[in-house]
């Protein structure tokens, strides 16, 4: 499988304190994305302008002719490049996730994310196995656009779901994702019926989703097939930008929701 | 009327009067009060220049028990305070010809209150009684006399109390309360409070910086009686604990200087194993949870002894407090640190007892003499094992460079206690190593509530107490494990640069290779991330320093210690570049914790490397401190966040670690804007202070080592 990162002591994917495992590869464009390292499921060489020093050891190609060998990132001295993705086995990534089990306790564990890990759904069911069968509290973070035989296949040892929804109105979401949110609403709906735990996200983006209209209709949609047990909104921030300069694309931002508005849509859930 | 946080509203459980106490002291009203009356004068004392210096220290005492201003705050619960403004500075308060009597005064110890409450002060008084019949005639009767003597000045303080709370009827209740305290034991809890609180404000008046020690152990069977018996409702008790800390706060003056102004050694110790191995957890540890929740007083830098029992609501309770922010819980590793104790020689029984000095050095409480020496392992790195850098040192391998450093660190230390015995001890034998504690600076106020003083007849410096303590403590750790780390992977396995080109450019403070220099500060994963490879150097040094420890010849027992304390900011003008990439005379890693900017994954991995060392041979301590953005700590989760933290603390094997909630931006703001921010605290190293009484050059130490907010 490929992954872009591992990040440990996170304590906002989840309950308690747990490690997140980034898969690279999404099959959605989201164009608030703030891990935009891991949308592609190839490697990708990152440069970050600003830490670069001149010192001309890297040798680097022209953009158009790197094969992403990862030569310039390996002898770079600051870190101005450096290469998002990195193959791992489940086995070497087990051993990461384990290094902090002193301190998940009962509650926190593992939460993979990424990109999207259900689209790496093989390596991703035998990873969670690895966890499971060590007694780590299991999380996968989705934004659910697999076929549903996904779910099934890494159910038996998921014990939380975090399953985004961006957005109800469906030409919208085209429009702000690249691709349909039918499946994704479907799948929910499924994952629902058969009683797993899930915890339903919905990311704040001004001007795309920040109106009562939008969230009432998610609403909606919720009373009708199912309990989460939790539904987080989680307010946009900027900060894939640094790293989309780094890839050479164009960072489409967006405004920060203020908490009053935070505040009011909240109430629509309570 | 707010008490300042970093994170959330605090609670409000205490009455409107007591926090306006509360308020007024934070915000100097008695501090400015104290300082305004720095000290009594001896100007006027006939022939008081041909005493000696014991009789000298009778008279000062006498003369401040005499005639300190009293104060009695309005709506106060306990009464008695340190009126005299040169004990704020560490300073016995008396003056003679403009200048002060004597040079210093006592701290880093925590007395036996124990004594005080249980058994009164009038039972040391028949100690003193009994010992100068022991002694009378003897070298030893001049100082049992100044124990009689100082017991009757305190008396005569006493009296002046009760003079003054007798003619206020609104002070009837604290007139009855104070009347049998410190000198018969506490009948109830309101007393047990009024004895430790008048003998502690006795011990401060005459200039010395005592700390509380174990709190609730001391406080919780009067209150769970008190509670039984219904003689007192739980809010009454938490108004009159909550007077105890805010008159604990009565030195407090704002202004800056150094090393800011919370800190005064006050510590406090909570939960835990009595010395029969029960749990100490009582109604006094909630309590005082409480009020350091609701006022955020940060002047009483509070421990809590964490063990593998630990109760559930009480680690729950720690994180909620810890969250708001101030560091003003830490947190021991109980079963850990007595363990470390019995191995290096104490009884369990004693083992148990134990508190802390100051800040966090372990010691057994009321009877140990302890002081630390701190010393800077870096500089010998670079000055003796590098020769500052010198053309003739070669190592050939990774090895026979840690083994030399290993020596050089072995005769420094051996060095230090030489040096320090020689000014400490009089040898009277010296090939058989015969010895007798040489004279000191008269301190018989202090010596009265350490056991063994009386009993032997010297006084707390000159070898009274029943345990002697002088802990090498080593600083720069951390910086030393990068430094050998770098030199291993760029010189000794990656042959990127030889060992002497490595020396010039050191030499050079990397003024000649900004990309190598690079190469080294961002390509190795340094000490505080959980890379076993830097970690197990860590483990190593501890190991040999702990081993040079227990073997040097002294008169006190030298246990190893882990320290800066904030000296990483005058020692970084000594220091020269170091090969893992800082140049010279930056401001490097404080106690065990990774140097700032080196540790990039995060509090689990900190600790995790951190708890690799074997910290039981660390007997006098080994401080970790973490910094954590108040937005991993928000919410419910921030709970779940900080006591997972604390729980892994504890089953990885650390020792003390202090956890503090702050970002970069809000430091920032408030050097910018101080009258803004008078009650933002932080943990510093071991003690609190409130960041606006920081000099600059601490400020900025502090925001270093902060994380940012992004
Ligand atoms: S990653 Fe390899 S191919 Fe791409 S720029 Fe660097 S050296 Fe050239
Ligand atoms: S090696 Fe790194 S710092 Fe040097 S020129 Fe290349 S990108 Fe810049």
């Amino acid at each position: 499988m490929i992954i872009s990162d591992i990040q440990r002591f996170c304590m906002h994917d989840g309950p308690g304190v747990r490690t997140t495992v980034f898969f690279k590869g999404c099959p959605l464009r989201c164009k608030w994305c703030h891990n935009p390292e891991t949308q592609s499921y190839q490697k990708e060489l990152l440069f970050y302008k600003e830490k670069c020093i001149g010192c001309g050891i890297c040798k680097a190609c022209d953009k158009e002719t790197c094969i992403v060998c990862g030569a310039c990132a390996k002898n770079c001295p600051t870190g101005a490049r450096e290469v998002a993705g990195r193959e791992c086995t489940a086995r070497e990534l087990y051993d990461q996730i384990q290094k902090d089990v002193a301190f998940y306790g009962k509650k926190g564990g593992v939460t993979f994310s990424g990109g999207e890990c259900m689209t790496q759904i093989e390596p991703l069911a035998e990873v969670l196995k690895m966890c499971k069968e060590k007694g780590i509290h299991t999380v996968v973070d989705t934004a659910g656009y697999v076929p549903f035989g996904n779910f099934e296949k890494v159910m038996p040892y998921t014990d939380l779901f975090l399953y985004d929804i961006k957005l109800f109105n469906p030409e919208k979401h085209q429009k702000y994702t690249g691709v349909s949110n039918k499946l994704i609403l479907e799948n929910l709906k499924k994952l629902f019926s058969v009683g797993v735990k899930i915890w339903v996200r919905i990311p704040i983006i001004p001007s795309v989703n920040d109106n009562i209209d939008e969230m009432r209709k998610i609403k909606e949609f919720l009373d009708e097939c199912g309990t989460p047990e939790k539904i987080e909104l989680l307010p946009y921030h900027p900060m894939g930008e640094s790293k989309s300069q780094a890839l050479g694309k164009t960072p489409h931002l967006f405004e920060i929701p203020d908490s009053e508005k935070m505040k009011s849509l909240k109430e629509i859930f309570e | 009327m707010d008490f300042f946080a970093v994170n959330g509203k605090r609670p409000i459980r205490l009455c409107e009067e007591t926090r306006k106490f509360a308020f007024d002291s934070l915000n100097h009203k008695y501090g400015l009060e104290t300082w305004s009356t720095p000290a009594v004068s001896m100007d006027d004392y006939k022939g008081f220049q041909n005493l000696s210096p014991l009789q000298k220290y009778d008279a000062v005492i006498e003369r401040i028990s005499k005639t300190a201003p009293i104060r009695i705050c309005d709506g106060e619960k306990i009464s008695g305070s340190a009126t005299l403004g040169m004990a704020i500075s560490h300073n016995i308060p008396a003056d003679f010809g403009g200048k002060p009597v004597f040079s210093s005064s006592i701290s880093h110890l925590t007395i036996d209150f124990e004594t005080v409450i249980k058994k009164g002060v009038n039972h040391i008084q028949k100690q003193a009684e009994d010992a100068l019949k022991k002694y009378k005639g003897t070298e030893k009767e001049p100082f049992i006399q100044s124990c009689i003597h100082c017991l009757q000045c305190m008396k005569m303080w006493h009296e002046r109390y009760l003079e003054q709370l007798k003619n206020k009827p609104e002070y009837r209740a604290n007139y009855e309360n104070l009347k049998n305290v410190p000198f018969e034991p506490a009948k109830n809890f309101y007393e047990a409070v009024q004895s430790i609180w008048f003998t502690f404000a006795f011990v401060r008046l005459c200039g010395n910086w005592p700390g509380i020690g174990r709190i609730d152990w001391l406080l919780g069977d009067y209150l769970e009686k008190d509670l039984a018996d219904g003689m007192l409702t739980l809010d009454e008790a938490r108004e009159i604990l909550a007077h105890f800390f805010i008159k604990g706060c009565e030195w407090v003056k704002g202004g800056n200087y150094g090393s800011g102004d919370a800190q005064h050694y006050q510590n406090i110790l909570l939960a835990g194993v009595d010395e029969n191995g029960k749990e100490v957890t009582n109604t006094v540890t909630y309590l005082v949870l409480d009020i350091l929740e609701e006022l955020g007083i940060s002047d009483f830098p509070t421990t809590v002894r964490i063990n593998k029992n630990t109760d559930k609501k009480l680690l729950k309770r720690i994180a909620e407090v810890i969250r708001y922010g101030g560091g003003v819980v830490a947190v021991y590793n109980e079963d850990l640190i007595i363990d470390s104790l019995t191995d290096y020689g104490y009884e369990l029984k004693e083992a148990r007892k134990f508190a802390n000095d100051g800040c966090w050095e372990i010691q057994i409480p009321g009877k140990t003499f302890f002081t630390y020496i701190p010393f800077d392992s870096l500089q010998i790195l670079q000055q003796r094992t590098f020769d500052n850098y010198g053309t003739k040192v070669c190592f050939a391998d990774f090895e026979s460079l840690y083994d030399a450093f290993v020596n050089d660190l072995r005769s420094e230390v051996e060095e230090i206690i030489a040096t320090r015995n020689a000014s400490r001890f009089i040898y009277t034998a010296v090939p058989t190593k015969e010895w007798k504690w040489a004279p000191d600076m008269p301190c018989t106020v202090v010596s009265l509530f350490e056991q063994g003083c009386i009993e032997k007849g010297h006084s707390y410096l000159e070898g009274g107490p029943v345990y002697n303590v002088a802990s090498p403590h080593i600083g720069g750790l951390p910086d030393v494990v990068n430094s050998l780390y770098a030199i291993k992977k760029l010189v000794f396995d990656e042959r990127k640069v030889s060992f002497a080109e490595m020396m010039r450019l050191l030499k050079n403070n990397w003024e000649d290779n900004e990309t190598l220099r690079q190469y080294a500060l961002n390509k190795y994963s340094y000490f505080g991330n959980d890379n076993d490879e830097v970690d197990i150097i860590a483990k190593n040094i501890i190991s040999d320093f702990s081993d040079i420890c227990d073997n040097l010849e002294s008169g006190y027992k030298t246990p190893a210690g882990i320290s800066t304390f904030g000296r990483q900011l005058d020692w970084s003008e000594l220091r020269m570049a170091t090969p893992y990439g800082k140049k010279a005379h930056n401001v490097l890693a404080g106690n065990f914790s990774p140097t700032p900017g080196t540790d990039k994954e995060g509090a689990t991995a900190i600790i995790k490397s951190y708890c690799k060392a074997d910290l039981k041979r660390t007997v006098s301590g080994a401080a970790l401190d973490i910094k954590l953005l108040p937005s991993s700590v928000n919410g419910e989760n921030g709970v779940e966040a900080i006591s997972s933290l604390i729980k892994g603390f504890v089953t990885l094997g650390g020792h003390f670690m202090q956890l503090d909630i702050a970002d970069t931006g809000l430091l920032k703001k408030a050097q910018k804007h101080p009258e803004e921010y008078q009650n933002l605290s932080v943990r510093v190293s071991g003690w609190n202070a409130r960041f606006v009484t920081l000099n600059r050059e601490w400020q900025n130490m502090i925001i270093a080592q902060t994380g940012s907010d992004l």
